[in-house]
């Protein structure tokens, strides 16, 4: 299995919700574990993190196992058994 | 036509109790845009650097941009500028809300208050009639309540910005408060008011703005809005969110500064999240004035310890008054924010400085008995008390007043004051991202997050992702970060509309509404001007470059925890790249030919 953890609009868009686990395959990618994440799922969520060409939005975290994977291999970073992916939307502060 | 000014300054003189009105300097509104870079113009020609910040001689600036009051993006900001008590350089205070957009509409573009009332007095200005009266019956009252007074007997309309007890009782880092929730927070500005026995400043004002370019400005202004409804940040995330939406952020990327920085993670960051927040004492989301953006949090407390309402926590105060106390009492937090808002305190520092107290407690160097009670890291009620305790000027409370260095000084320990120049670090660990680090290092108020936001670029990707770990173009992201800072205050314009808008567009904005014909290079220019200008004054302060440096847990004791394990600050590799992109020598002080170009020598 692996997990992901929703953050900031996510997850208000998920009424709370915190986490989902969802089951892993050999050769999956984050951005496959977010296509099935999305099918799981009844109303829109990932367009708020990539646009409908597949491409991270500006401002988009996507930590895999606290590792921003813009300094990995973006969508196509390989996932594994056990990873935890935390998604959160575009946001900022200071 | 106009051109965003209206070309006047009220002088305050407190010794003389009189109030006259100044021509602007036109020609000093050119090159330093206005605000933060104006009012520190004034500031360098009419105050010694070296003079005593909370003395007669010291002088207190609120001051607009040419854009403050405008529609078209968050313009509703303005700046206090004077020496700061805490820090000992130069001091500038931004706050929002509508106060700042009243003042200009009142017609005046800046105050410049001096000298040192024998009573307290509060100034009120209508549309240009300014006077200043008693206000010996508001002493010792809250800031809501200072509201409540002045509008009572003054005009129902009128914004106020006040100081509370803390102001009076010269805790070191007391802020000026606006419309109840808004801060111009660090620094002690409020401090220097309070010495001042300046109660407040209320204005009612009727007027407007006007451009030099009406259609040019109506076209940028449309072209910003659009730009800030359409970005996700500035359209939803801070809307939803606000900026407690970082605690997660911060938290997951190992940077969230923990028991006095002990640690770089938090394990109870979720219970003093943004989301979080959301599910408990949110009400609804608020703006500044013409602002369409509205991080602003309205709040209410229904926890059975803790009552009252206000706005906030933000994202700074959740950290402050929890991760680096190792608090996760949401509650808590938010009564603590209320009770700083109400005494007027700084909340960063004032957090800061618990969490120092609570790490001398820590290691036996406090005692309970000379606290007045158990200061262990994680304890919500003694934070509250402390809280309290310190706008009161009471017991303990009195040595949390001094803030974090001097209380830790006091113990033959300031190493453990999580600070840089006397000010403590907002919440981001310097040693996880390492651009923040040189930022707080070099900023000219001390430790500062909003003198050069480089989490935007190493954690949030804005505009592009940086590893937060490399220390390579560092200095120049620094520079870069530091100069459209600089010009974005000045201006009057919300630092959080760079998530959307850039450089050009700030460009854009400022050339139609003043009539200039700048390029953004030449803007980038005044930024850096702005910022030369205040690293000369705090030279003739006598604050030396070896003050741009870190604590020397940060610079040697590596994080203990979370995914930046292992790291400290490289701050030694990248002061010498800073100080040679700013032009300045290896010693860190600007050359001639550095200033010439400048036009500051």
């Amino acid at each position: 299995m692996l997990r992901l953890q929703f953050y900031g609009l996510l997850r208000l868009m998920l009424s709370g919700k915190e986490a989902l686990d969802l089951p892993w395959q050999e050769g999956d990618t984050v951005g496959r574990i977010l296509e099935k994440f999305q099918a799981v799922e009844t109303i829109p969520l990932t367009h708020k993190l990539i646009s409908e060409q597949g491409i991270l939005h500006a401002g988009t975290i996507i930590l895999l196992n606290r590792r921003n994977i813009l300094h990995l291999d973006k969508l196509d970073t390989p996932v594994r058994d056990g990873d935890v992916l935390a998604l959160f939307p575009p946001g900022a502060g200071g | 036509m106009g051109n965003g000014w209206h070309g006047k300054l009220l002088r305050v003189n407190l010794n003389e109790k009189s109030c006259t009105t100044e021509a602007l300097n036109m020609d000093w509104a050119a090159a330093y845009i206005g605000g933060r870079g104006l009012a520190t113009k004034y500031l360098t020609e009419e105050v010694d650097p070296a003079t005593d910040a909370l003395g007669i001689d010291n002088k207190l600036i609120f001051a607009t941009g040419p854009l403050t009051g405008t529609y078209g993006a968050a313009n509703g900001r303005y700046m206090v500028v004077t020496k700061s008590p805490l820090t000992g350089t130069v001091a500038c205070s931004n706050s929002g809300g509508y106060f700042p957009c009243e003042l200009k509409y009142s017609g005046f573009d800046m105050i410049i208050v001096e000298g040192k009332a024998a009573t307290p007095l509060y100034l009120k200005i209508h549309n240009q009639q300014a006077e200043l009266v008693d206000a010996g019956h508001l002493w010792g009252k809250t800031t809501d309540e200072t509201e409540d007074l002045i509008r009572a007997e003054f005009h129902g309309d009128a914004k106020v910005a006040c100081i509370g007890p803390a102001g009076e009782n010269q805790v070191r880092f007391a802020c000026i408060i606006n419309d109840k929730h808004r801060a111009a927070g660090r620094s002690g500005v409020g401090t220097v008011m309070g010495s001042k026995n300046l109660k407040a400043i209320a204005v009612r004002g009727t007027g407007g703005v006007t451009a030099a370019s009406p259609t040019g400005f109506r076209e940028a202004a449309r072209e910003t809005l659009k730009m800030l409804r359409q970005h996700p940040v500035t359209g939803e995330g801070l809307p939803a969110l606000g900026t407690a939406i970082l605690v997660n952020i911060i938290n997951q990327s190992g940077a969230l500064p923990t028991n006095n920085s002990q640690f770089g993670t938090f394990d109870k960051a979720e219970d003093i999240s943004g989301e979080r927040l959301v599910q408990t004492y949110l009400k609804r989301n608020k703006g500044c004035m013409g602002c369409v953006i509205a991080c602003g949090r309205v709040t209410k407390l229904t926890d059975a310890r803790f009552t009252g309402k206000g706005e906030g926590p933000e994202y700074e105060t959740l950290w402050s008054l929890g991760a680096t106390c190792g608090i996760s009492d949401m509650a808590a937090i938010v009564k603590a924010n209320y009770l700083c808002d109400e005494y007027g305190m700084d909340t960063i520092t004032i957090g800061s400085t618990v969490a120092c107290a609570m790490e001398l407690f820590q290691r036996g160097l406090i005692t309970e008995a000379e606290v007045g009670m158990p200061l262990n890291f994680g304890d919500s009620d003694a934070m509250v008390k402390l809280v309290e305790m310190t706008g009161k000027g009471e017991g303990f409370g009195k040595k949390i007043g001094l803030g974090s260095y001097r209380l830790a000084d006091s113990y033959g320990v300031p190493e453990l004051s999580m600070s840089v120049k006397k000010q403590e670090f907002p919440a981001y660990d310097g040693r996880a991202i390492q651009g923040m680090g040189l930022e707080y290092a070099t900023s000219n108020r001390g430790a500062c997050h909003v003198r050069g936001y480089l989490v935007s670029p190493e954690i949030l990707g804005l505009p592009e992702k940086l590893d937060p770990q490399a220390i390579e173009g560092k200095a120049a992201w620094a520079k870069a970060f530091q100069d459209v800072t600089a010009l974005v205050d000045s201006a009057g314009v919300c630092l959080f509309t760079t998530f959307s808008i850039g450089v050009p567009q700030v460009t854009k904005l400022l050339n139609a509404i003043t009539g200039s014909t700048c390029s953004d290079d030449q803007m980038m220019v005044a930024g850096d001007r702005i910022w030369n200008m205040e690293r000369l004054f705090n030279l003739k302060a006598g604050i030396s470059p070896a003050q741009d440096t870190l604590p020397k847990r940060i610079l040697s004791e590596p994080l203990p925890d979370g995914p930046m394990k292992g790291v400290v600050s490289r701050l030694p590799e990248m002061l010498p790249d800073y100080y040679s992109v700013r032009g300045w020598d290896v010693q860190g002080i600007p050359t001639t030919e550095k200033l010439q170009t400048l036009g500051l020598a």
